[in-house]
């Protein structure tokens, strides 16, 4: 274990509060504030896992989970970035992608086949003979991956989402977003700010520097100037901060979304975030540009601001005997501070010729650290970790080796532009930085910070808060938002800042170095997929010239780390080594990318910028599903639910899912079922019986009053989409039903179909309003009547007839005599808060007749024995209104209602190409057919819409939609099912319905 | 024999301690342990749910909407705007519709002034033009100093967005469901809304809402808590 330095004002770990954790089966010690990297690190453990491909040591790289170096199992979680999470009492840690151990992992051998790996292997070996394919590719998925869950692991903690609003989004909580915020917060403006990491500062945070030229009054460190900023930013009113936040996503109309991890004192573990902003600052500042070099992913191999940090943030000096490779000033900076912390430098091998900041030079003169310019580390050694390190001239020419424990490597810096790429600003290359920089901004967005190439502290400032008034701006030009005045004082106050700017440093030149002189055989350029430059090299070769796709055929970029690392090395070689091949030169020589006139294009970026948990994204988890009044009654009666649609309905009410007993009662005596998912609606207005002639195919004005009318809709196409029953209430009054699944859209269709015709109608969804109980079978007139003084008798209430009346003077019910079962049958409309009530009275009139429940799939048979259809059962997008035999409906007449579907029924009426309905049963007593197999000769010629072993007709029979050839009474058909292995079963067209083909029981 | 109730699409896990029987409801006047101090009396800052699917409401929709004034009040002009007035709130909705909302508090005098005729444009029980839609949807209250942390959890909805004044409505989703929410106050710990949904939705709705407040500690509440909330606004 490491001695922690424990008094550093910058420190963000708390070394008194010890924090114990299990890794590997043992406990080790860490502290609060450590992240679970930083505490394995500080006891030592320099080996994290293995990688990909060649299960080669990866260890601590960039403190920032920019790679899958460090991704371990925690908690038996896969793929947890150990860098960004904090260290927890209790926590279980495991490596992962080992075969025995990260220390010797018996896979490590792979290493020494990449000869046998090339770009693209996969796609041009094991494919001859075919047959060797499969076999292949289980190995090859076998191996590939990282982590193993298993599919029934259960997401320990919770999980929660929040939509908050916002004026002002801003990306990143160091200087440039403090200033940002508290900007536009200044300004009477909402501010949400997010930072990734749990505390804002930035890269201000960790270092004690300051450049002794007054910058700030007193010369302040800039750790101390950050907190002072965060202390303003956490203190103000209208600022709300969102620490150890990610963001993921930003969307057009400034959508921005995140997650964020839960502290000690949240009720959460993660949380989704998501923001509609008016304006979006992004100051998400720079990652460091990997330093391309043999086995520059060797365990000891670390970037500056890792090394820094975990010094200067957490107390842990990353090595003894340190080699310094760099391409900026942060860099030296680093080395500096790193020799007053206690480690041994070396040497700082730097590969910029000039544009070094003196005042550092003699820093480093003073401290006598070996000072190169123009050398670059060219290979680590050491099996599992540094122990030496050759360095070079950048040409080559010369090189030295250096005994050492630790490289602190880095070629330069990379704005994190993903958040503007994914908002669809366009980047270009920016030859001066180095950079790729937006060359158009998307609406209402602003940069800020270190991303537009700074690096001079008060010029970062005042971006930060240039781009935190433009936002101010952007919020105040709203149509509704204040007047003129306060906007001439914001802009004015825009151009005096603007000024301001022009005074201070602008972008600095940053280094365009991209790879040491190596053949770059165990130079990773993405250390996620073990993807070399040599693997560049031998794309580039096949003839791929885009780095976008080079990205996809070597899968550089395409790992946990989400392009990280190689994003921005791989298009600056790309075009460097495909501009040197075409001008004949060495690749790895020193020209620069411009002296070779190639021009860097930058690869894509998708959503999630930050990989997380799909857990998170899921959120609290609520099933939102509506529930009938009935529910819990039917539960409590052994009712099965089942979720159909937006509904959970009762489908079963026992274990026998042939729901032989269900039907049997409904046939032979009484039933009732829940049917109060059916849409119901009341259209009135002077207009409203043309909007019933618009989009129902039958006459509407023949409705009568006292009776009910069964009818269909159909789209333009004359497809069905709808069929349910009208009933008149009074003059253009009427109420109507819609199939379940429709009755969210009926409104809507309504309207368009009438969009042009300016007619004065309302309607009003009473779909919830009334819940409806439907009494089947021959005894349900029995137990209706005694519920009701109405008379309920045939005549007095015939089929198709239609009752308003009063259950006990207190419930009013609107009766339907309608017979969907195939046996007498009541529809009874109640309002949905007495439905309890007139569910027990029905149900204790039934008692002296056993009456019983029956649930969606009994009415599911008992109406295909009748041949009556449900729309999305016995139809699908394309089946018309002919194709189901209901024709009669549709009334040809009504010439000026124009309704809708008439014309293309008009077409369709003599088509001889279109499918039928028709009834089958099957041959020799055999089973039911599957529901959707396909009926077929030597094509296929339709398919199944129901079929069932009919209990009341002792055969199985279905319903079918078939070419017309085939619908003629007595046709043999061929049904072929899924997994049928070529045994075909075979069913003859029969008349329809099945069952009581004259409707005498209904009618009855 | 089976006495008739009308039953709420809302259940709370919460035993009610005074109840009220209403035209069949069981209303809930107040849980246990829900407190007995009216709202703003007690030291602690609560947050509440209160069902009040009980509460009459009216859809009202006509080509002539200004010409209607239910219970004798006008219509608000403006999309989306609200008015609440002796317990009557009534929300635009769009050109043609608007939502009427008979609060606990309601003034049932009101319509002894009418000298309306037949078709009476301001009495819902005798003017085509409304139809009841108490039955329709769930409706409840969320009342208390963190209402709004606890409808961000569940929307996307700018509650506090400074171009609106209260009571305004939204007719948006909340925690996926479309609802109409009217915002009655956003006045610091007396921040409440109301609002409606899909009567199915009730007991996903209730679940949904309730976990979302409980690290903010919402409670159910009955209805003489929202009373005395609406009373103080």
């Amino acid at each position: 274990m490491i001695t922690r330095i424990n008094q550093l004002p910058t420190l963000r770990v708390d070394p008194a509060n010890k924090v114990v954790f299990d890794y590997k089966g043992k406990d080790y010690v860490g502290v609060k504030g450590d992240t679970v990297a930083t505490a394995l690190y500080h006891n030592g453990v320099r080996i994290f896992g293995r990688s990909l491909k060649y299960h080669r040591p990866r260890g601590l790289y960039s403190l920032d989970g920019e790679c899958s170096n460090t991704c371990m199992e925690i908690d038996g979680i896969p793929n947890v970035r150990t860098e960004n999470t904090l260290v927890k009492q209790g926590m279980k840690v495991k490596e992962q992608n080992v075969k025995g151990s990260a220390e010797n992992d018996m896979m490590g051998f792979i290493d020494k086949l990449d000869w046998m790996m090339p770009a693209g292997f996969y796609y041009k070996t094991m494919h001859k003979p075919a047959s060797i394919w499969p076999i292949a590719m289980k190995q090859i998925r076998k191996a590939a991956g990282l982590g193993v869950l298993s599919p029934d692991f259960e997401m320990p903690g919770k999980f929660d989402q929040i939509f908050p609003s916002a004026d002002v989004v801003v990306i990143g909580g160091g200087p440039a977003g403090m200033n940002a915020a508290l900007a536009a917060a200044d300004k009477g403006l909402r501010v949400i700010i997010m930072e990734s990491r749990p505390w804002l500062g930035g890269f201000f945070d960790y270092r004690t520097f300051d450049y002794k030229d007054a910058q700030y009054k007193n010369s302040k460190p800039l750790y101390s100037r950050a907190r002072e900023l965060a202390s303003k930013v956490e203190s103000h009113a209208n600022i709300r901060v969102f620490k150890h936040t990610s963001v993921v996503g930003t969307y057009t109309n400034n959508l921005v979304t995140g997650f964020q991890i839960g502290g000690d004192n949240d009720k959460f573990n993660e949380r989704y975030i998501e923001i509609r902003a008016k304006s979006v600052v992004v100051a998400a500042g720079c990652i460091e540009r990997p330093l391309l070099f043999e086995n520059n992913e060797r365990p000891g191999v670390m970037q500056v601001a890792c090394a820094h940090r975990l010094a200067r943030t957490y107390g842990i000096l990353a090595g003894e005997k340190a080699v310094f490779s760099v391409g900026h000033d942060l860099g030296l900076e680093a080395a500096v501070d790193l020799f007053d912390l206690g480690m041994k430098i070396i040497c700082v091998a730097d590969v910029r010729e000039d544009g070094q900041n003196p005042y550092l030079m003699i820093e480093l003169a003073k401290r006598n650290i070996p000072y190169l310019k123009g050398w670059v580390a060219s290979e680590a050694h050491g099996s599992k970790r540094v122990n030496k390190v050759t360095m070079t001239t950048l040409d080559g020419t010369i090189s030295r080796d250096f005994e050492c424990d630790l490289v602190v490597a880095s070629a330069g810096l990379t704005p994190i532009n993903g958040h503007l790429t994914l908002a669809h600003a366009k980047l270009r290359y920016d030859s001066h930085t180095n950079f790729f920089v937006a060359d158009t901004m998307p609406e209402k967005t602003h940069a800020a910070g270190r991303m537009l190439g700074l690096e001079d502290s008060l010029s970062i400032e005042v971006s930060g808060k240039l781009a935190g008034l433009n936002a101010a701006l952007d919020c105040k030009l709203m149509p509704q938002s204040y007047g003129n005045t306060e906007v001439d004082a914001l802009k004015s106050e825009i151009e005096s800042f603007t000024a301001q700017s022009k005074e201070l440093p602008g972008p600095a030149r940053g280094s365009k170095f991209v790879t040491a002189p190596v053949k770059g055989r165990k130079t990773f350029i993405c250390f996620d997929e073990d993807t070399t430059i040599k693997n560049i090299k031998q794309t580039i070769d096949m003839g791929f010239d885009v780095p976008e796709l080079i990205k996809r055929f070597t899968s550089a970029g395409t790992g946990p780390g989400q392009g990280g690392i190689p994003g921005h090395n791989l298009p600056l070689y790309v075009a460097k080594y495909t501009a040197a091949s075409s001008k004949c030169f060495s690749s790895s020589s020193s020209s620069s990318i411009q002296s070779l006139g190639a021009t860097p294009k930058p690869t894509n970026v998708r959503p999630p910028l930050v990989p997380t948990l799909i857990a998170t994204y899921s959120g609290s988890k609520h099933i939102m599903m509506k529930r009938t009044p009935m529910d819990e009654m039917q539960r409590a009666d052994g009712g099965v639910f089942r979720k159909i649609g937006v509904w959970e309905r009762a489908r079963y009410f026992s274990d026998d899912f042939s729901c032989k007993k269900e039907i049997e009662n409904v046939r032979n005596n009484v039933g009732m079922l829940d049917g109060s998912t059916l849409g119901k609606f009341r259209i009135h207005g002077p207009d409203a019986l043309k909007v019933l002639q618009r989009v129902y195919v039958s006459d509407m004005s023949k409705v009568k009053t006292g009776r009910v009318k069964y009818s269909a809709m159909c789209n333009d196409d004359g497809c069905v989409i709808d069929d349910g029953v009208v009933v008149k209430l009074a003059e253009n009054d009427y109420y109507f039903t819609t199939s379940t699944a429709r009755a969210g859209a009926t409104i809507e269709w309504l309207r368009y179909h009438t969009r042009f015709d300016g007619w004065d109608f309302y309607v009003v969804n009473l779909t919830d309003s009334m819940g409806v109980i439907n009494l089947s079978g021959p005894n349900a007139r029995k137990v209706l009547q005694k519920i009701t003084s109405e008379d309920v008798s045939n005549s007095a209430f015939p089929f198709s007839g239609y009752k308003e009346f009063i259950i006990k003077d207190t419930i009013p019910v609107k009766a339907m005599r309608l017979g969907f079962v195939g046996e007498l049958s009541y529809e009874l409309h109640v309002p949905s808060s007495y439905m309890v009530s007139l569910w027990n009275m029905v149900k204790d009139a039934g008692k002296e007749f056993n009456i019983q429940n029956f649930g969606v799939e009994a009415q599911n048979v008992l109406r295909m024995e009748k041949c009556h259809i449900i729309l999305g059962q016995e139809s699908e997008q394309r089946t018309n209104l002919l194709d189901l035999g209901l024709g009669f409906l549709w009334d040809r007449t009504k010439k000026d209602a124009k309704t809708i579907g008439a014309v293309a029924l008009r077409q369709a009426e003599n088509d001889p190409t279109r499918f039928r309905l028709v009834g089958f049963e099957m041959e020799n007593n055999g089973r039911a057919a599957r529901d959707g197999a396909l009926i077929v000769d030597d094509k296929v010629r339709g398919y199944v819409c129901t079929a069932r072993d009919s209990f009341t007709l002792n055969k199985a029979v279905g319903m079918a939609l078939v070419e017309s050839h085939l619908a003629k009474v007595g046709t043999r058909i061929q049904i072929f099912e899924d997994e049928c292995k070529g045994e075909l079963i075979y069913g003859t067209v029969v008349p329809m319905p099945f069952y009581d083909p004259d409707g005498k029981r209904m009618k009855s | 024999m089976v006495e008739i109730k009308r039953y709420s699409p809302v259940a709370f896990k919460a035993s009610p301690k005074r109840t009220e029987v209403r035209d069949n409801w069981t209303v809930v006047l107040e849980y246990d342990g829900e407190g007995q101090a009216a709202f703003g009396q007690s030291s602690v800052n609560d947050n509440y749910l209160v069902d009040l699917s009980h509460i009459t409401r009216f859809d009202v929709q006509s080509s002539n909407l200004d010409s209607i004034t239910p219970f004798g009040i006008k219509i608000p002009q403006g999309l989306c705007e609200s008015y609440l007035q002796d317990g009557v709130l009534i929300n635009r909705m769009n050109r043609i519709q608007a939502s009427v909302f008979c609060l606990p508090n309601k003034k049932n005098e009101m319509l002894t002034e009418c000298k309306c005729d037949a078709d009476c444009k301001c009495d819902p029980q005798n003017s085509s033009s409304y139809t009841e839609t108490t039955e329709v949807g769930m409706c409840m209250a969320i009342i208390g100093k963190n209402v709004f942390s606890i409808t961000e959890k569940l929307t996307s909805l700018d509650f506090m967005d400074s171009a609106k004044t209260t009571p305004f409505l939204y007719q948006a989703p909340m925690s996926h469901i479309p609802c109409q929410i009217i915002t009655l106050s956003r006045d610091s710990a007396k921040s409440g809304i109301i609002f409606t949904a899909s009567r199915g939705y009730g007991k996903d709705m209730v679940h949904a809402i309730m976990d979302a407040g409980e690290e903010f500690g919402l409670k159910p509440a009955g209805e003489d808590k929202f009373k005395s909330w609406l009373n103080n606004l």
